[in-house]
């Protein structure tokens, strides 16, 4: 199927979305797929290939603007309903040489099939199917709920995995909590062991995986040069939140936030407490941020050192700067392409947007003159 | 008639008020228990908070729910009590109990599962609201219709 190449004048750009701060005339976006059914995770093998998740189970492949139209196969069967199934795909920092990566998912339990866990797995990609799984991460206990799993996933400099897990919905008191793994950052090796300076290791009741915890369902993580962890998290009703990570932090849901509950009832009448981290940033109302990356690439210069954060509603990217640990201005980019599911660069310093729903695309975002040759709009499924 | 509308929407207040209450202590017996400042005002304060938010500023207003919920059930057992000899307060109460169950029960079927209203997350709080619906019913049952008998049978 030939898919009309979209290109839109940067001057629609401007206009539509408040671009105020980019002042370059030379933008150029192409659709380098669609038909996506939910995608959810990116990963680039390099600047012509790229992986991508669908919500629905499938693990894809595009490579030189072309969808490769078999999924890639050996991916583990997912539970897809609500808000869970296939979710993050991330590649090994080692990938080049030893083909592996991790996904994360939801999955009925082995024992009671009518709860769920978020899992983690290790796989090695050879040509176009996974070999070699092994299960290095699931969360505990299981849930009922298909909703706030969190599931992103990223690695640290010391080369061990954060994952995060989110609340469940049901379960957020939870998230207080050191005896389970709703709504909290985890910490492991990536053979699924733990850490030995772990927070959490040797305090007595606590699972040892623990990094962080107080969080709702956190879908944005990135990992700074610097080391900083910035990382996102849906509120209820307003309350989203950009926070600064430190190991064996309070982030403080559900006890404190700026949220209300969706019935309109509150959740906490405090905001702040002792003990309790606050965000660098929330919103009210709510964004649903749903992806976040840290733009360090050259094509875009104005927007260096920001983050840049997928909103589903109202359907845009925020580009959040970044000075000292703080938010100091956000800016909205992108606002005519509908709810964006995640944002990422690419190795050569285009953003990737890939859109959310059942008809999702994959849409590249360059400077003119200075975007790759790589063929867009071709699509073969 | 009017009497009939009134007992009707007083047995909406109380099964709205327990409700929400219930929603709202619940949430502040947890915060309490991890040594959140809760005292006094901030129970006054969240109750009346709760009672306009989850009645008018909420994805879907409660008292809007239970509303259907009682009507459905009370003509329910209006019809019902034609031929059946059980005494009406205990109908009207079994009725407001049903309504609330129905409530709690298929809200999280329709919704993955998820229990929006925050006090029904527990077995205990769901057996709470259907209670609150039984004491609402009980009310309504117990009240004298215009144009019949005061008799309560």
């Amino acid at each position: 199927m030939k898919l009309t190449n979209v290109r839109f004048l940067w001057a629609s750009l401007f206009f539509c979305s408040g671009l105020a701060a980019s002042s370059d005339d030379s933008i150029q976006v192409d659709v380098l797929a669609e038909g996506l059914d939910h995608p959810w995770g990116m990963a680039f093998i390099s600047n012509e290939e790229i992986l991508l998740t669908e919500l629905s189970g499938n693990l894809r492949r595009l490579s030189n603007g072309v969808l490769n139209p078999a999924p890639i196969a050996g991916v583990p069967a997912v539970m897809y309903a609500g808000q869970g199934g296939l979710s993050e795909v991330l590649l090994d920092p080692n990938f080049a040489e030893n083909g592996l990566l991790y996904l994360s998912f939801s999955a009925a339990d082995t024992d009671l099939p009518k709860l769920n866990r978020l899992n983690v797995i290790q796989a090695r990609l050879d040509d176009n199917t996974l070999v070699d799984h092994k299960t290095i991460f699931q969360s505990d206990p299981p849930r009922k709920t298909a909703a706030h799993y969190g599931a992103r996933l990223a690695f640290l400099a010391d080369g061990t995995l954060l994952i995060t897990s989110g609340d469940g919905f049901n379960y957020r008191e939870m998230a207080q909590a050191l005896d389970n793994h709703f709504g909290k950052i985890l910490r492991i090796n990536s053979d699924g062991s733990v850490p030995e300076d772990n927070p959490f290791r040797n305090t007595p009741g606590a699972l040892p995986e623990i990094w962080s915890y107080g969080h709702r369902n956190l879908q944005g993580l990135v990992i700074a040069d610097d080391g900083t962890v910035y990382e996102h998290e849906h509120g209820p009703k307003g309350g989203d939140e950009l926070n600064v990570i430190r190991p064996g932090d309070n982030y403080g849901w559900p006890a404190i936030t700026y949220g209300v509950d969706y019935s309109g009832a509150m959740i906490s009448p405090f905001t702040e407490q002792a003990g309790m981290e606050q965000p660098i940033k929330y919103w009210v109302p709510s964004i649903a941020p749903a992806g976040m990356t840290l733009y360090n690439a050259d094509m875009f210069p104005q927007w260096k050192g920001s983050l840049l954060i997928a909103a589903m509603v109202p359907g845009d990217v925020r580009r959040i700067e970044i000075q000292d640990n703080k938010a100091v201005n956000e800016e909205v980019l992108f606002s005519e392409f509908g709810r964006i599911r995640n944002v990422a660069v690419a190795p050569d310093g285009s953003v990737i947007l890939a859109t959310d729903g059942a008809n999702g695309k994959l849409i590249r975002v360059s400077a003119k003159g200075l975007n790759p040759e790589v063929p867009t709009g071709e699509v073969d499924q | 008639m009017i009497k009939q509308i009134q007992a009707f929407l007083t047995s909406l207040a109380i099964a709205t008020f327990l409700l929400v209450t219930h929603t709202t202590i619940t949430n502040l017996i947890w915060l309490n228990s991890i040594n959140m400042p809760v005292d006094l005002g901030v129970v006054v304060s969240s109750i009346t908070t709760d009672l306009v938010g989850m009645n008018f500023r909420g994805a879907f207003p409660a008292i809007g729910l239970i509303f259907v919920g009682l009507l459905v059930a009370f003509v329910t057992a209006r019809v019902i009590s034609i031929w059946s000899g059980m005494k009406k307060t205990y109908l009207y109460a079994l009725a407001g109990g049903v309504a609330l169950l129905a409530i709690v029960v298929l809200m999280p079927l329709a919704f993955y599962h998820l229990d929006l209203i925050a006090g029904a997350r527990t077995l205990a709080g769901k057996a709470y609201l259907v209670f609150a619906g039984m004491i609402a019913g009980y009310y309504f049952g117990g009240h004298p219709r215009s144009g019949g008998s005061n008799e309560i049978n």
